[in-house]
């Protein structure tokens, strides 16, 4: 009953490009998550069907888009017209994902000409239905947002514009709030069990990135050296959240037995890429500035302050498409799957 | 593109079989990116029409991808 | 099993159409919308004779797939996919390291076989995670893809717990099991539970299932197989973590996993809540930490 049966290498041909799933099997790699029986070492669970590059790149739009509209309203109401510059930006920047990241999003789609099926409902126990509406809410907002700014800079009804602009920009920011988290939910309400085993770390990973990438890039564009600090120091505090977050999953991780999965190459760029590059190292830039600006020389600091933004928005993509990644490794090996689904996983109560 | 004539007989969601003259029946697949809709085969199957089917051949699948059906006598659909 | 007596009526080999109701003579059930029906597979009578998978393929029209031997024992199919909606799993219980045993004690089967298809749960986890609501409850509480409303997103894929649901490459739409919906409209079996010869599958109302199925432990324990147990029927392994019970449930006499099943599967929807709330206030924190920040008076400009 308990027969170790060998571990299939190779199927009975090559993998396709989105491969036929049904003859994925695969070799897994170091450090058995469950020592039991598989079936011949073959999936348990069909890892999706997305393009990693293309949804991962989408949440890393939705996130900046959103953490920017964000602070385009916070920026507005605490500086009013004195960060003028930084809202117009952090208006224009949260356009990113209603124009390229639903493009990305139906081009996903296998068939992408019915993208507007998903306007037929709505759905709470749905992360993907929550989320169309999200982004519908929040490009009307947003492009109602950046209309009203670019009107207002060209001279047409200048004050009325502003108004319209304020207006449109909340609304924008709540539902920012949520285009920046809900894509955590996406993957935590799935089966795939790298992505259950840590809702809320998660959640909590993805939100503080969204943040940081939003705030590095308005940091990047900002000319004004005292908001560039403080947007900046902003950066920094929603990089240490991500890094709680970060060591939050990989305990939770170790807890469910999914770890293993992370092994492998996307969990390689998960910890080098996303957390080595986009945490740890802009953490210490940051660091390192502020301590020039403290030896009184805050002009070199500029170049470290370039680096330190570029970074945090190349982590913070690859975070979106490595858990992506390492997401598909824990569903196409047994081991993990197994692991993952044994009584001592299950929630308390159920 | 290779093409293929015959009646559809079996019309299963997009799925259908056409047999040829020579009374050889093939598996269809509606490609996703295919003029028609899987909801326009029925209609095919019970007037049992004669039609052209350009196809692509699958991988890994006994069964071909058609890419455009016409009603033989008609203009394409 | 004995003839039902409307069989009698049906005397000619040539019927002028289908029999009304034709399942209470093949099942011994009459199929009416509002009633939930499902599958009672009892893997301990399943000979791998792969009749199910055939009259599947034959009933939908679906294309043989995945070509070629995977040399897994006489499991050639390898895995419930788009185009495979019943699968055979072949498992040898004698012998080690994948070599088969050369004898065997006699009267002993060194086989474990299981006819494995879409597990139609309660609270579906495909079913809730759809966003265009492709994916439906039926009037026979059964779970089915629309094939004109799906859009090929894809996200039912990974929410399934058991690796049934699968896009095609081919025709780019979700596929699974349908529990031959357009046969229970017309008052017949599914074609895999018609076509099984030792009727290890068994079609029917699923209280009256999981009755017979409970009924099937207690003889198979009374004969001295202790390890027979129900798996998916409502608190046992398979029905876990709020999935409520599956219609489609099996008799297993090994640990799940032997077969390829996941031991305590859970409802994916149930993580929705916390984690949407704790990216929201994660978010919401660095939103105050940001108010604060930008709002604070320059001293430096000042």
């Amino acid at each position: 009953m308990t027969t170790q049966y060998p571990v299939l290498t190779e199927g009975p041909e090559p993998g396709l490009p989105r491969p036929d799933r049904a003859s994925g099997a695969v070799a897994p790699s170091p450090g058995p998550a469950w020592d039991g029986p598989t079936y011949y070492g073959r999936a348990q669970l069909k890892p999706a069907p997305f393009e990693n590059a293309v949804v991962g790149g989408y949440i890393f739009l939705a996130g900046l888009s959103g953490s920017s509209a964000i602070l385009a309203a916070i920026a507005q109401a605490t500086r009013g017209e004195e960060a003028g510059p930084l809202v117009r930006r952090a208006r224009y920047t949260a356009l990113l994902a209603p124009t390229l990241g639903s493009a990305l999003l139906i081009y996903d789609l296998h068939t992408p000409s019915r993208f507007y099926t998903m306007l037929r409902v709505a759905k709470a126990t749905s992360p993907m239905s929550i989320g169309t509406w999200i982004l519908m809410g929040f490009s009307g907002c947003a492009i109602l947002t950046a209309a009203a700014q670019f009107a207002g800079d060209r001279g047409v009804a200048p004050r009325a514009a502003g108004v319209v602009a304020r207006l449109a920009g909340w609304p924008a920011a709540v539902l920012g709030a949520g285009l920046s988290t809900y894509t955590a939910s996406l993957l935590a309400a799935t089966s795939t069990p790298l992505w259950a085993a840590a809702p809320r770390a998660l959640a909590v990973r993805f939100g503080a990135s969204s943040m940081a990438a939003g705030a590095a890039a308005l940091a990047l564009a900002e000319t004004d050296a005292p908001t560039r600090r403080r947007l900046e120091t902003l950066t920094a505090a929603a990089l240490a959240v991500e890094l709680a977050g970060d060591a939050a999953a990989a305990l939770a991780y170790r807890r469910t037995g999914v770890a293993p999965a992370t092994r492998g190459r996307a969990g390689r760029v998960e910890r080098f890429g996303a957390v080595g590059l986009g945490v740890v190292l802009p953490l210490g830039l940051y660091a390192a500035r502020h301590w020039r600006d403290r030896a009184g020389r805050p002009e070199d600091g500029r170049a470290l302050s370039v680096a330190a933004g570029l970074a945090v928005l190349a982590g913070s993509a690859l975070l979106r498409v490595a858990v992506m990644g390492a997401g598909d490794d824990s569903a196409a090996r047994p081991d993990v799957s197994f692991r993952f689904s044994q009584p001592d996983n299950l929630p308390p109560g159920l | 593109m290779p093409v293929r004539e015959g009646v559809v007989t079996i019309v299963q969601e997009s799925r259908f079989q056409l047999v040829g003259d020579d009374g050889s029946a093939h598996l269809f697949i509606l490609g996703r990116n295919a003029a028609g809709e899987a909801d326009q085969l029925a209609p095919l199957q019970r007037r049992q029409a004669r039609v052209r089917v350009e196809y692509a051949r699958t991988r890994n699948l006994i069964g071909f991808v058609a890419e455009k059906i016409s009603v033989c006598g008609e203009s394409g659909r | 099993m004995t003839m039902h007596p409307r069989a009698a009526d049906f005397p000619q080999s040539d019927l002028p159409g289908v029999i009304p109701h034709e399942s209470e003579l093949t099942a011994g059930v009459r199929i009416e919308p509002g009633r939930s029906y499902g599958f009672f597979t009892d893997t301990t009578v399943c000979i791998g004779c792969k009749a199910c998978e055939v009259a599947c393929k034959e009933w939908n029209n679906l294309p043989a797939d995945n070509l070629g031997l995977t040399g897994h024992s006489y499991d050639n199919t390898g895995a419930l996919s788009a185009n495979t909606w019943r699968h055979v799993a072949f498992v040898e219980t004698s012998g080690c390291g994948g070599v088969r045993d050369t004898v065997e004690a006699p009267f002993q089967s060194g086989w474990l076989m299981m006819s494995d298809v879409c597990k139609h749960c309660h609270n579906a986890p495909c079913l809730e995670a759809c966003p265009t609501g492709a994916l439906f409850k039926t009037e026979f509480d059964t779970v089915v893809v629309q094939q004109d409303i799906c859009n090929g997103c894809g996200y039912c894929v990974p929410a399934c717990p058991f690796g049934v649901v699968d896009v095609s490459p081919v025709d780019g739409k979700a596929h699974k099991c349908t529990l031959c919906y357009d046969r229970l409209k017309g008052g017949l079996e599914p074609a895999c539970a018609k076509a099984c010869p030792t009727d290890s599958i068994q079609f029917g109302e699923l209280s009256v299932l999981q009755a017979r199925a409970e009924e099937r432990v207690a003889v198979l324990h009374e004969r001295g197989v202790p390890g027979a147990y129900l798996y998916g029927t409502p608190g046992a392994p398979g029905a876990t973590g709020d999935l409520g019970h599956l219609n489609a449930f099996f008799l297993l006499t090994a640990r799940p996993e032997v077969y390829n099943l996941p031991a305590a599967p859970t409802r994916p929807a149930n993580r929705v809540a916390p984690s949407l709330a704790s990216g929201l206030a994660a978010v919401a924190g660095l939103a105050v930490a940001a108010a604060f920040l930008l709002g604070a008076s320059d001293r430096r400009r000042s």
